[in-house]
């Protein structure tokens, strides 16, 4: 039944705005890298095509780290932990609502930032951005299909900030790669026939991490 | 007989080198309201988590209505109520328990809320955040959460602790309630008072074993409480 995985997406959106705890932060984080790397640094506008599309993924995934930590650390408050390994679900459907949370959360920030990107690093847009959405959807759920089982393992932690980066880094980072690549091609105009198969493989990554993640998540409930 | 409520056997618990529980075995028939009195660090709250299903026993087993109490169904005839709130601040009480009912797919839910809400008197400040309440009030939301989805199990542990009076009385009322409507109670306490005056039997755990089991009706409060004392003399000795 799905109905518990949206109970808990609509739950925890609500909670999120709200408190606007994470969407806060994700927002001063992004605007000061692109502040930073604007005025800093005198480059041409051709280095700086080289660089935006790793400058844009930067913003993305650390404001994500907000984002999920947020996720879980809403539910420490009060024992709601307890109360979710109590709960006569299946933890599949946790996982998939907390899953959505953070995901949408994520994207809406995405698609408020961009424009404001374009506009800091003057790029051109075009027709062909189009096919942004598909990187950038592919990406974010790699990101955050990964970070969120792995965020409900780090809540148990002291040190759950720590944890969470150490674990999920080197795991998510052939991801995060492949989508700057990806992101460059697009930017730049060159997203031709090739690219493809580096999406498909993003994709297929996505579909992998959250089989696992589905599949695993009762046993992460428990202590 | 029927079918036990719960069947605890051999269940013993060890964190790393600590001991938590030592081959505890009991069983509790439905309808039964039994107290667990131990001093602190006895085992009362290992217990109840294995119970519950969060824990796990080192050894041992346990059986919620026959079956795993991990099992789904059993899941959704369990209540606990304990020093956590199970709540969250930053939601309303309305929405907290709009919430869970739908997570414990509440028949009827609107019209439950509503009598959760007037039996713990907070229906005129449903709409406001919990971050607000006040301590008591939140205790009081609490204990109608847990009796939201109409369990026929229900695990306190040490309910009355930090409770004010009127959520005691409150708590007392309703746990009355719940026995006469044939639910099963299980309720840890360290109050001998509380023991004698809601139960119908009671477990007395010293050094993570249970040392006395006996019937509230057949054993005057003095002999309980020389069950209890006793334990303690020997705890201390140790
Ligand atoms: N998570 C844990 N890790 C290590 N030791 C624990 C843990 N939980 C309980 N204990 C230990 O197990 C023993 C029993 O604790 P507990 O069940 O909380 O007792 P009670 O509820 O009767 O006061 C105590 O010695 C306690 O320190
Ligand atoms: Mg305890």
């Amino acid at each position: 039944m799905m109905s518990t995985a949206f109970s808990i997406l609509k739950k925890d959106l609500r909670m999120e705005f709200r408190s606007k705890e994470s969407i806060l932060a994700m927002w001063i984080f992004s605007l000061l890298i692109f502040v930073i790397f604007n005025f800093t640094f005198e480059v041409s506008r051709l280095v700086m095509l080289e660089i935006a599309p790793g400058l844009l993924w930067v913003a993305f995934v650390f404001s994500g780290m907000f984002g999920l930590n947020q996720s879980f650390s809403m539910e420490k408050e009060n024992g709601n932990l307890r109360a979710m390994a109590l709960m006569p679900v299946d933890g599949g459907q946790i996982y998939v609502g907390k899953f959505l949370s953070v995901t949408i959360i994520m994207l809406m920030f995405e698609a408020l930032i961009f424009p404001i990107f374009i506009i800091f690093y003057d790029l051109q847009l075009s027709l062909g951005m189009f096919m942004l959405i598909p990187v950038l959807l592919a990406g974010t759920i790699g990101f955050t299909s990964l970070g969120t089982i792995l965020s409900a393992v780090a809540v148990h932690t002291r040190n759950q900030q720590i944890l969470l980066s150490l674990l999920l880094w080197p795991l998510v980072s052939p991801i995060i790669i492949w989508s700057v690549t990806l992101t460059g091609m697009v930017l730049s105009g060159e997203m031709t026939e090739a690219c493809y198969p580096l999406l498909v493989r993003v994709g297929a990554f996505d579909v992998i991490f959250f089989t696992l993640s589905y599949m695993l998540f009762d046993f992460i409930l428990e202590d | 007989m029927s079918v036990p409520a719960l069947e605890v056997s051999g269940v013993s618990k060890d964190f790393g080198r600590i001991i938590a529980l030592r081959d505890v075995t009991f069983s509790v028939q439905p309808g039964e309201f039994v107290s667990i009195l131990g001093r602190n660090g006895a085992g009362k709250t290992t217990l109840l988590n294995i119970i519950s299903g969060v824990s796990r026993p080192s050894e041992g087993t346990v059986q919620l209505f026959g079956t795993n109490p991990s099992d789904r169904e059993n899941k959704a005839k369990l209540a606990v109520i304990s020093h956590e709130m199970f709540l969250y601040g930053n939601l309303t009480a309305l929405e907290n328990l709009e919430y869970y009912s739908r997570i414990y797919s509440v028949p009827d839910a609107q019209e439950r809320i509503e009598t959760v809400l007037k039996d713990v008197e907070l229906t005129h400040r449903r709409f406001d955040l919990v971050a607000t309440y006040s301590r008591g009030m939140t205790q009081r939301l609490t204990i109608a959460r847990a009796l939201l989805h109409e369990p026929s199990l229900l695990l306190l542990d040490e309910p009355f602790t930090g409770l004010d009076q009127h959520a005691i009385g409150m708590l007392i009322t309703l746990l009355k309630r719940q026995k006469e409507m044939g639910r099963t109670i299980l309720l840890t306490t360290h109050d001998l008072h509380t023991a004698t005056a809601l139960s119908d039997r009671y477990l007395v755990i010293s050094k993570h074993k249970i040392v006395k089991d006996g019937l509230i009706v057949d054993t005057n409060p003095d002999k309980i409480r020389q069950a209890f004392f006793s334990s303690e003399v020997e705890e201390g000795v140790s």
